[in-house]
């Protein structure tokens, strides 16, 4: 897909999305509900309201920043399967950092801001470091970052989950969970009145894209980064260390995940639960890079249209007998057509529609 | 390659697992206790009973299963990444099948005809895949990814359509036949020894290895090499999907949420193949070290040692951090994820 035109690679992004609706509602035909209720439902449940627009925002905030980590390695021709444990990793540690350092801290707004700070500091490098990891494994062991990745993931859920249930865990809650954020710790809610949306989380979240982009774009440390994904001779004659440009490729993108992590944990949560129930943001992540071509740029609406899925998912969810899991089916048809381009070109031949594409 | 060659060949890899295997047991008990040696060989020969071993087996059969369709797939140059998602429809159509037939309590007959419906609903499933693949010059990892997606979505959402929950109800599981064991693990001991002389012994075999090695080879010799893939690929879903079908089987229903039931082994059934370097044998012994790792837990507390389940269920997936570390260059077969178009 990265051979293809710019305007080529939004056809096939487009054509994936509307094809994998289009099954999905036939599915929901095919168990029995009602294909056009659903769909309105689907409307209605990302965009139909404030309130919708607020729950979509939230999500598309963490699917664009956990894209735009899995769109750094893919450029790079690096896998990061990972993000997911990345941003579990960077989320608890941000929880933990805080509720550890906020007895040594004043209570106001500047005590606040100094441990939302030192907490999303915390989770970036925690996360930066988890993915090192399989990078240094890649780099000098030449083990597959695939299955490292995945099986980090396995690994993150399992402990962080041992964690919060045991010594981290908050003894007076009946839900397995941490102890909450001190209340001078969060986001101020400007411009929202969703209590887990806020306008500082969408702003980190565009800057980091506009910065990712930057860096991949403007500086030799992303052009080397590029180059020796889609060019690795080229690279190594024009003096690149392959090796320790697989470990900064894979610690960028874990610093953007573990970020994730963070802004999940504050802006959303406010305190870290059991991982394995938190959703699956890392893995859709996968989805929506490739969505966007692995552009940090093009993350944004891809983004955004799972934000919008998720969203949906929930409304769904309380509104109708649709079971939601058919959400999750759809994003992995999105993933599987987004896989076969020649597909697309084909149909595109055939029909004469965009026929010119080749 | 005589079975005896093989051996000697991988003696030291063969000899790392099993000191690995008791390493990492030996060392999860000395963490945890203060215990003299004396007492430690008495609680290591608790742990590792016969109950043990018929549990280590049943839990590595799923994985062998898988692991073997996959390394044919690797083998003839195509990487199939989704054996985690074919493993899910399997389980799932396994599941399916056996309600459909006999309710919450279906018979053995019931168990092996859902066993074998599930194998051939998933093998169509992966005729799509390989279309995708070969016909279609589908990224092979994106697709894996994809195929892993759609088990994660639809297996979960049909079990809600059927039983108003992603997870099933109880169903019967297998008796066991001879030697105490599940017949499930008898079959994958005949499937793991023909897979091997299949691909060591026959002419066909050696198309499989020359497809994925040297294409333009296979295909100067007249020998169509995208048929040769469809075959491997259509056969690492079926053996995926068995691998599924004989996982619920086991376990008796069909759990949805989270990773769903299969949880990973799917993964762990290619790391499996990579560390028995593309060999049945050596996939298989891996599967079995993964089985083992598993199932220490349960044997944990039967002993009534008080390790966190979550921490030791974490194992087999430390041990292939490990193991891929450590042997991270298998040799790959040359063509792997390379479409392959002939001249014609």
């Amino acid at each position: 897909m990265l051979e293809a035109s710019v305007l080529e690679r939004i056809g096939i992004a487009i054509a994936s999305t509307a094809l994998a609706l289009l099954i999905g509602l036939v599915i929901v035909a095919a168990a029995g509900h009602n294909p056009a209720r659903f769909a309105y439902q689907l409307i209605v449940g990302s965009f139909g309201s404030g309130r919708a627009v607020a729950r979509t925002l939230r999500y598309s905030v963490l699917f664009v920043l956990a894209g735009v980590a899995v769109a750094i390695a893919f450029r790079a021709g690096v896998f990061n399967i990972g993000v997911q444990g990345q941003f579990v990793v960077g989320g608890f540690t941000t929880v933990v950092t805080i509720v550890s350092l906020a007895p040594y801290l004043p209570e106001g707004t500047i005590g606040g801001v100094v441990l939302v700070v030192v907490g999303t500091v915390a989770a970036i490098v925690a996360g930066g470091l988890y993915a090192a990891f399989p990078g240094v494994l890649k780099a000098y062991g030449d083990a597959n970052e695939i299955i490292t990745t995945i099986m980090l993931n396995f690994i993150a859920i399992g402990f962080v989950g041992w964690l919060v249930a045991g010594r981290f865990g908050d003894p007076e809650a009946t839900a397995t969970r941490t102890e909450r954020l001190p209340d001078n710790v969060g986001f101020p809610s400007i411009l929202f009145d969703d209590p887990n949306l806020s306008i500082v989380g969408i702003v980190v979240t565009l800057a980091v894209v506009a910065l990712v982009a930057a860096i991949m774009t403007r500086t030799r440390f992303g052009y080397d980064m590029v180059t020796s994904g889609h060019q690795e001779r080229a690279a190594t004659y024009s003096g690149v260390d392959a090796k320790r440009m697989i470990v900064s490729t894979m610690t960028f993108s874990g610093m953007v995940a573990g970020l994730a992590g963070a802004i999940f944990a504050i802006m959303i949560q406010g305190y870290f639960t059991d991982p394995s129930g938190i959703g699956n943001y890392g893995f859709d992540a996968i989805a929506v890079s490739l969505l966007a071509a692995n552009n940090p740029v093009g993350v944004i609406p891809a983004g955004l249209l799972f934000g919008g899925l998720e969203s949906a998912g929930s409304h769904v969810q309380i509104n109708s007998d649709v079971p939601v899991q058919l959400i999750d089916g759809i994003v992995g048809l999105v993933v599987l057509f987004v896989a076969v381009p020649e597909l697309f070109r084909m149909l595109a031949q055939r029909t004469g529609l965009g026929g010119d594409a080749e | 390659m005589s079975l005896a060659e093989d051996v000697t060949r991988n003696r030291v890899r063969i000899g790392t697992l099993l000191v690995l295997s008791l390493l990492v047991g030996s060392a999860v008990l000395a963490l945890r206790f203060d215990v003299s040696p004396d007492e430690l060989l008495v609680t290591v020969r608790r742990i590792f009973t016969y109950g043990f071993i018929t549990r280590s087996l049943e839990m590595a059969t799923p994985i062998a299963l898988a692991a073997i369709g996959g390394l044919y797939a690797e083998k003839s140059g195509v990487f199939n990444i989704g054996l985690e998602g074919f493993m899910i429809f399997g389980a799932f159509s396994a599941a399916a099948t056996m309600y459909f037939l006999g309710g919450t309590s279906p018979s053995q007959g019931h168990v092996w005809v859902a066993v074998l419906a599930a194998t051939i609903v998933t093998a169509l499933l992966t005729v799509v895949f390989a279309v995708l693949l070969i016909r279609y010059k589908a990224d092979q990892i994106v697709a894996g990814l994809a195929v892993w997606f759609l088990g994660l979505g639809f297996a979960p959402f049909t079990a809600a359509v059927i039983w108003g929950s992603r997870s099933s109800p109880g169903l019967e599981s297998v008796a066991t036949v001879a030697f105490g064991q599940s017949p499930f693990v008898l079959l994958t001991v005949l499937v793991v020894l023909a897979s091997w002389v299949f691909l060591y012994r026959t002419q066909y075999g050696y198309w499989v290895q020359a497809a994925g090695e040297n294409p333009e080879a296979l295909d100067t010799a007249g020998i169509d090499v995208n048929r040769v893939r469809y075959a491997t690929v259509i056969f690492s879903g079926a053996m995926a999907g068995l691998g599924g079908a004989v996982l619920l089987a086991h376990a008796g229903n069909f759990v949805g949420t989270g990773e769903t039931m299969v949880d990973g082994r799917g993964w762990i059934g290619i790391v499996a193949y990579l560390f028995g370097n593309y060999n049945p044998i050596g996939a298989a012994a891996a599967a079995l070290l993964f089985g083992a790792l598993d199932m220490l837990n349960v044997q944990f507390q039967t002993v009534g040692i008080e390790a966190s389940a979550r921490l030791v269920n974490l194992l087999p997936y430390a041990a292939v951090i490990v193991v891929l570390s450590a042997w991270g260059k298998t040799r790959m077969p040359s063509s792997v994820g390379e479409p392959y178009e002939s001249e014609e």
